[in-house]
């Protein structure tokens, strides 16, 4: 017995530091590599040595050289615009819509809801070149509105409120609406509430899509004034083209660290939002 | 995802509520729904529906976005055209190897992963945590990160290789192990996804069915096999929709990886869809191959639907 468990004890180790090693290890590697120069990073690799995942011998130079010849301080900013304004539209009309679907009673609600219940299954990637028409059409290519505007009416933002609403008992909006509340005053300071969780959930669910995505503002924002950081990096440089390799990945670094971050700190709320979604930006 | 009926029954609450005043009531809630509901209407039908319209009637004309008015009206020719010429043969090809090979990796090895966190763990929150956190990164940084891993000669895998007795491989250069490549990045990238999903799933089995299994007799293996696996099929079902819809949107690997190439062995479909239009200046021709992409995307997902709905359920 004592014999089995030890084994099963060793295995189940083994198991654990190989999944460490292959999710962990790329990650290290970039990080430790973005602090060294080309020589140091590339004789660190070949032959391989422990050295390659910690910055031995380490300098800031590729950071400093990012910041100063790139505009990925600029895209960072931008980004964080673009997706806090995503964030806060998506929740604001998210939530409006799922009141009005679930509260009010209009002729048309089933149309409404069919309308949007469609839209979810079209996959966005496809649609980009008409899209693209629609919004430079508007006058929105170049602008970090462009970027952010044609996902605020989720469907996916609506389906998982409209849950949430309809799992909150309509009884506590009885008083309110006895004592003469009309439906903003219940939406206000009644319904959004009682929703925090999902509207956080949803909240991180939508930054994450947002500060990753990367095909739409590609196509609708030339300007690199209002770049985002995710096509900045992509454009900095690609091993085609004799790139600098820590510098390269020291953008990687500072494109991804923010969204670690958050992740590590609300990641009970990020792996709720995506198991119920099955969504992913 | 439930369909559910809840705005008629929603409204037959308030409707014996606000039985009094009847009409003006009645009044006041339209105009409330609808200045509520708007915003979010008319954004969806601006940035939705327009867009699909716009596309089917861009499909059969021949134009660029440079200079959309002079637009020439070719028919179905774009479609011909796609049967005619073999890239579009070509391209949704490589896209459903591509997605293929993503599946058969992703589905068995997130379920271990899976059985494999649902069991007494040490450190289990921090494996959970590991392998999320490709999922958490962009599509840009993952396939910086694995070009760079990836590379000929100065890569982190051609080092460990290089431990392990094998010469240097070409990896992303070369026409046989290019898409490959690809797909093991994808698998490392989404597995932690798809073993939250069955994660999930394996939590909401009732613990009395394995358990009453493993009283009358049934050795692990065969609940797993006969008991486990049979219960999860929607789960799986669902996972497999789910990468293979993510799996034909790629776009990032080969835009930074390959440039589609070499020779088009990795030339993904939305990739391409780019390229035409966005390069190559043939946004009709790019619209056709859009409507078929966007077929095959509605295809899938409504079959997954007919399958949820249909009583195919243990």
């Amino acid at each position: 017995m004592k014999k089995h468990h030890m084994r099963r004890a060793f295995f189940v180790t083994l198991v654990i530091a190989l999944i460490l090693c292959c999710f962990l290890a790329p990650y290290a590697w970039i990080v430790a590599s973005s602090f060294k120069n080309q020589l140091t990073l590339f004789n660190d690799v070949t032959p391989l040595s422990w050295k390659a995942f910690l910055p031995v011998g380490g300098t800031i130079e590729n950071y400093q050289s990012l910041f100063k010849r790139t505009n990925v301080l600029t895209a960072l900013a931008n980004t964080a615009i673009v997706a806090g304004g995503q964030v806060a539209l998506t929740l604001l009309l998210c939530s409006m819509a799922a009141y009005s679907l679930t509260r009010v009673s209009f002729p048309g609600a089933k149309i409404v809801f069919v309308l949007i219940l469609l839209t979810f299954l079209l996959p966005i990637e496809a649609l980009m070149v008409p899209l693209y028409q629609v919004v430079s059409g508007l006058g929105l290519s170049n602008t970090l509105l462009g970027v952010m505007i044609p996902w605020v009416a989720s469907p996916f933002g609506l389906f998982l409120l409209k849950q949430a609403f309809e799992e909150l008992p309509v009884e506590l909006e009885d008083a309110a609406r006895i004592d003469g509340a009309g439906h903003v005053r219940i939406f206000f300071s009644i319904v959004l509430p009682n929703v925090k969780v999902p509207m956080l959930t949803l909240g991180l669910i939508t930054f994450l899509f947002s500060w990753n995505s990367f095909l739409w503002p590609l196509v609708i924002v030339q300007d690199p004034a209002n770049q985002v950081i995710q096509v900045a990096i992509a454009q900095q440089g690609s091993p085609t083209q004799l790139p600098n390799w820590g510098e390269t990945f020291a953008g990687a670094t500072v494109a991804t660290l923010p969204l670690i971050l958050l992740f590590l700190l609300l990641q009970k709320y990020f792996t709720q939002g995506m198991t119920t979604s099955g969504i992913k930006g | 995802m439930s369909v559910s009926n809840t705005p008629s029954q929603a409204s037959a609450k308030t409707k014996s509520k606000t039985r009094k005043p009847a009409t003006r009531r009645q009044k006041r809630d339209w105009m409330f729904a609808a200045g509520f509901l708007a915003p979010f209407m008319i954004l969806l039908l601006v940035f939705q529906y327009v867009p699909l319209l716009l596309m089917a009637r861009n499909s059969v004309y021949d134009y660029s976005l440079l200079n959309p008015a002079a637009a020439k009206f070719v028919g179905l020719r774009n479609f011909t055209d796609m049967i005619e010429y073999d890239d579009a043969s070509v391209s949704f090809g490589v896209t459903f190897l591509f997605a293929l090979g993503v599946v058969l990796f992703v589905i068995p090895s997130a379920f271990s992963l899976a059985l494999f966190l649902n069991s007494k763990l040490p450190a289990r929150g921090l494996v959970r945590t590991m392998i999320m956190l490709p999922v958490v990164t962009s599509s840009v940084v993952v396939a910086t990160m694995w070009s760079f891993l990836l590379d000929p000669s100065n890569g982190l895998i051609n080092g460990v290789l290089n431990v392990a007795g094998i010469g240097n491989q070409p990896f992303l250069t070369s026409t046989s192990q290019a898409l490959p490549a690809l797909i093991a990045m994808t698998l490392w990238q989404q597995v932690g996804f798809g073993a939250i999903l069955f994660l999930a799933g394996l939590q909401g089995l009732p613990a009395e069915l394995t358990e009453a299994a493993r009283i009358d007799g049934a050795t692990r293996r065969q609940v797993l096999w006969n008991v486990t696996i049979p219960l999860l099929s929607r789960t799986t079902l669902f996972v497999v929709v789910i990468m293979t819809v993510f799996s034909l949107q790629a776009f990032a690997p080969a835009f930074l990886m390959t440039q589609g190439g070499p020779q088009e062995s990795t030339n993904l479909i939305v990739y391409h869809i780019y390229n035409t239009a966005f390069i190559m200046q043939q946004a009709g021709y790019a619209s056709a191959l859009s409507v078929v992409l966007l077929l095959v995307v509605l295809g899938i997902s409504m079959a997954q639907m007919a399958l949820l709905r249909s009583r195919w359920n243990y």
